[in-house]
């Protein structure tokens, strides 16, 4: 008798909350184990590697904290970071209004919907570097398209990515038009969440189009909105677009305008040699950003917005 | 009792399996990073490569490039070597973006895996130099070879008078302007500027609504700044002056830094350029985005095989008043890498290619400068063996006019290449005034120079 309950504990073998456990883990391995390496492990060498003098041929000298003084020092660090916080300060409302615009927009059934919506998000697939070429010869001095345009109406001659006042600007332009399509999918995700009984009896007493978007769409929204802020500020400082289409179309110029963090990194690491300095800005650059979300995960309660 | 017992075995070995594995697994992680942080020095120690394997020979001239022929002598001359020689070489193509102005040059070298046998041009020398990476050549070059190239030329590859890199073009810098623009204009090769001055003058004719007069290159970078440097010769300016200290606080730093911003000023040069720079004729000069342009001898090659219907003049670079006319040569050397595989015999197939008193190292140095590319030859036994090709056209014009007056390109160390690149994009882009920028940028140099312990800067 006393035999019993150990077979059946043998055959049974793990409960079926354990098995759960170790399915659910198993099926999180292979990102949780690609991200150790692929992501992790860099970090972790790259915020030693900050400590040290890189001469990129083998010499490491421990420098302790001369990389980070050095940063304060910089003007050159400190210019790129002020052109890292006006791109992210441009781009990131730029990207949710119009993301949100463009979900308004086609969010209602109509006939041509899915083809705009397929118009919207098609940069979205295109290589960045040819988006970067492609703007970069419509917006050339004199002869690009847009270029041309700007007599006709009267205006001045810009250089658009000559004069260091307007190329920051002509680079976010060129970066919402890329990205834009993206965020209006995940803002038309959230809007068909919320429920079409809440306009309904909003519309029975009498709200009209604004109060309907400002009190229903916006507050119902704030999940949405808070993965859209949370990923927009992290492309603007460290995606991709931030530096394909800065490196192709101005190469961090004219007279360093656009030469946004990410930029100032790769130049200072690939360019000129200083594997240990560049490694230090972006351990610096990956912590603000990681104080950045924690900040923004405990004013939002983790994007859930509700209250006690 | 047995049941009691294996069911007991089973349960410890679950749970001993289970805690064995988180406890491994975090093993492993710690071993890991641990090993990830202290061993990283020593990463670059793990390249290993089979004894037998090809010499790595890195170049940018693509099979299938915009000129032919440049791919085929680096075949052919690889082939050549592997015919005669035991160690043999394989030629490894890396898109030019992604060399000395990329990460692949930079990374292979970090990560102990650098080519055997690479190009680099005098911008970048001391980097590599002063990184312990560049094998003395000299022991393969035997007195006559090294007599046979002007000092000029070898000077910013030697250290010590040991020679760490062999030139395989001098590319000297001119002036093109577009013929059918200036016909346009009513004016002809007799109306070519002599001075500044008159180069600007000259630009503000040329230029129309749709057209730049002259064009100089506005992206920042180390082509760039070698642009740039003849306009600081012509008024007597230098880097570093004979005490060690930095030059470049001077009347001929300022004045050439205001020549390219009024050109921007003044309307007549663009503040960006057509293609993949200032360097692209064909994109710029040949599109009729500008009358003139700056750029070197090896566009008469790209006009050649890529705009040839367009035709075009060349003339020498003006000069300031009472400026003495200067330009500067670049171009790209072999090199060998003294931590690659065989440096020895990297370094010998090096010496053979380009710098044997054998007639067949003289032809390549030919071949390569007058069919590959249109280049001036680095060698004088080669310019006498290219003597046809350099007595007519624009190769003519420029061995008899433009190139007595080359100045090799400077070797200076990555960080004032910056400071000179920051001062011209600074003064030329975004109107800053050019004494102050120069008397900021050389403090910066010298603050620099304060604590520099590689090669001489030349």
């Amino acid at each position: 008798m006393n035999d019993r309950p150990l077979v059946i504990n043998r055959r049974r073998g793990l409960s079926a909350k354990h098995r759960e456990w170790i399915a659910g883990y198993l099926f999180v391995l292979p990102d949780a184990l690609g991200l150790l390496i692929f992501l992790g492990l860099p970090m972790v060498l790259s915020f030693v590697i900050g400590f040290f003098e890189v001469d990129g041929f083998g010499a490491y000298t421990f420098a302790g904290f001369g990389n980070y003084a050095r940063m304060i020092r910089d003007p050159f660090f400190w210019s790129a970071a002020k052109a890292t916080a006006l791109y992210a300060l441009m781009l990131v409302p730029s990207l949710y209004v119009c993301g949100l615009g463009l979900a308004l927009l086609i969010q209602k059934p109509g006939r041509f919907n899915a083809v705009i919506r397929a118009m919207f998000f098609a940069p979205h697939m295109v290589s960045l570097v040819v988006v970067a070429l492609v703007w970069q010869f419509m917006v050339v001095d004199k002869i690009g398209v847009i270029s041309r345009l700007l007599p006709k109406f009267g205006l001045p001659a810009i250089s658009f990515l000559g004069d260091p006042s307007f190329a920051l600007v002509a680079v976010v332009v060129v970066s919402v038009w890329f990205l834009m399509g993206f965020y209006m999918l995940i803002f038309l995700g959230g809007l068909q969440d919320i429920p079409a009984e809440f306009y309904e009896a909003a519309e029975i007493d009498g709200a009209g189009s604004i109060a309907r978007f400002w009190y229903i769409t916006l507050p119902l929204l704030k999940p949405t909105s808070f993965f859209v802020l949370l990923v927009s500020m992290v492309a603007a400082v460290a995606g991709a677009q931030a530096f394909d289409i800065i490196y192709v179309m101005t190469r961090g110029g004219p007279a360093n305008s656009t030469s946004v963090l990410i930029v100032y990194i790769y130049q200072q690491a690939f360019s000129l040699g200083a594997f240990g300095y560049a490694a230090a800005m972006a351990s610096t650059l990956i912590l603000l950003l990681m104080l950045f979300t924690l900040l923004l995960f405990l004013f939002t309660r983790g994007g859930r917005f509700d209250h006690e | 009792m047995s049941n009691e017992f294996k069911g007991h075995d089973k349960r410890s070995r679950t749970d001993l399996s289970r805690r064995k594995i988180l406890t491994n697994a975090s093993a492993f992680a710690a071993a890991g990073l641990i090993g990830g942080v202290t061993g990283f020095p020593f990463i670059n120690t793990m390249a290993v490569r089979a004894q037998d394997a090809p010499l790595k020979f890195w170049q940018f001239y693509a099979p299938g490039g915009q000129v032919p022929s440049q791919i085929a002598w680096f075949e052919k001359t690889v082939a050549d070597w592997n015919a005669s020689h035991p160690q043999k070489v394989e030629l490894e193509f890396v898109p030019n973006s992604e060399y000395i102005n990329g990460t692949k040059l930079a990374t292979s070298f970090a990560s102990g895996d650098g080519p055997d046998i690479f190009l680099i041009s005098p911008g970048d020398f001391l980097r590599y130099y002063n990184g312990g990476v560049l094998q003395d050549l000299t022991p393969h070059i035997d007195a006559a070879a090294q007599a046979d190239f002007p000092d000029s030329v070898l000077a910013s590859r030697k250290v010590d008078g040991k020679i760490y890199g062999i030139p395989m073009e001098v590319e000297p810098m001119a002036m093109y302007y577009s013929v059918s623009a200036f016909e346009k204009a009513g004016l002809n090769e007799n109306d070519v500027p002599k001075t500044w001055d008159e180069l600007l003058e000259l630009g503000k004719k040329l230029t129309t609504p749709e057209r730049f007069g002259v064009l100089f290159e506005t992206n920042p970078g180390y082509y760039q700044n070698f642009t740039w440097y003849p306009f600081l010769w012509q008024g007597g300016g230098a880097f570093q002056g004979a005490d060690g200290k930095s030059a470049f606080d001077s009347p001929a730093t300022v004045q050439a830094l205001k020549f390219w911003q009024d050109a921007i000023n003044l309307g007549v040069a663009p503040r960006q350029v057509l293609g993949y720079g200032a360097n692209d004729v064909v994109a710029n000069l040949g599109s009729g985005y500008a009358a003139m342009q700056n750029v070197g001898i090896w566009a008469i090659s790209a006009m050649q095989n890529n705009a040839k219907d367009v035709p075009y003049g060349i003339f020498r670079l003006p000069t300031p008043a009472n400026g003495k006319y200067v330009t500067v040569g670049g171009g790209w050397a072999f090199v060998a890498n003294a931590k690659g595989k065989n440096p020895d015999a990297a370094a010998a197939f090096c010496a053979w290619a380009l710098a044997s008193m054998d007639q067949g190292s003289i032809d390549r140095v030919v071949n390569w400068c007058t069919v590959g590319k249109s280049d001036m030859p680095p060698r004088n036994s080669a310019l006498k063996s290219g003597a046809e090709v350099y007595s007519k056209g624009g190769m003519g014009i420029f061995a008899k006019d433009i190139h007595p007056g080359t100045r090799a390109e400077p070797r200076l160390p990555p960080e004032v290449y910056k400071i000179i690149s920051d001062a011209i994009q600074q003064t030329q882009l975004n109107g800053a005034d050019p004494q102050a920028t120069a008397t900021a940028a050389s403090q910066q140099i010298d603050a620099f120079l304060a604590s520099y312990k590689g090669a001489p800067i030349l």
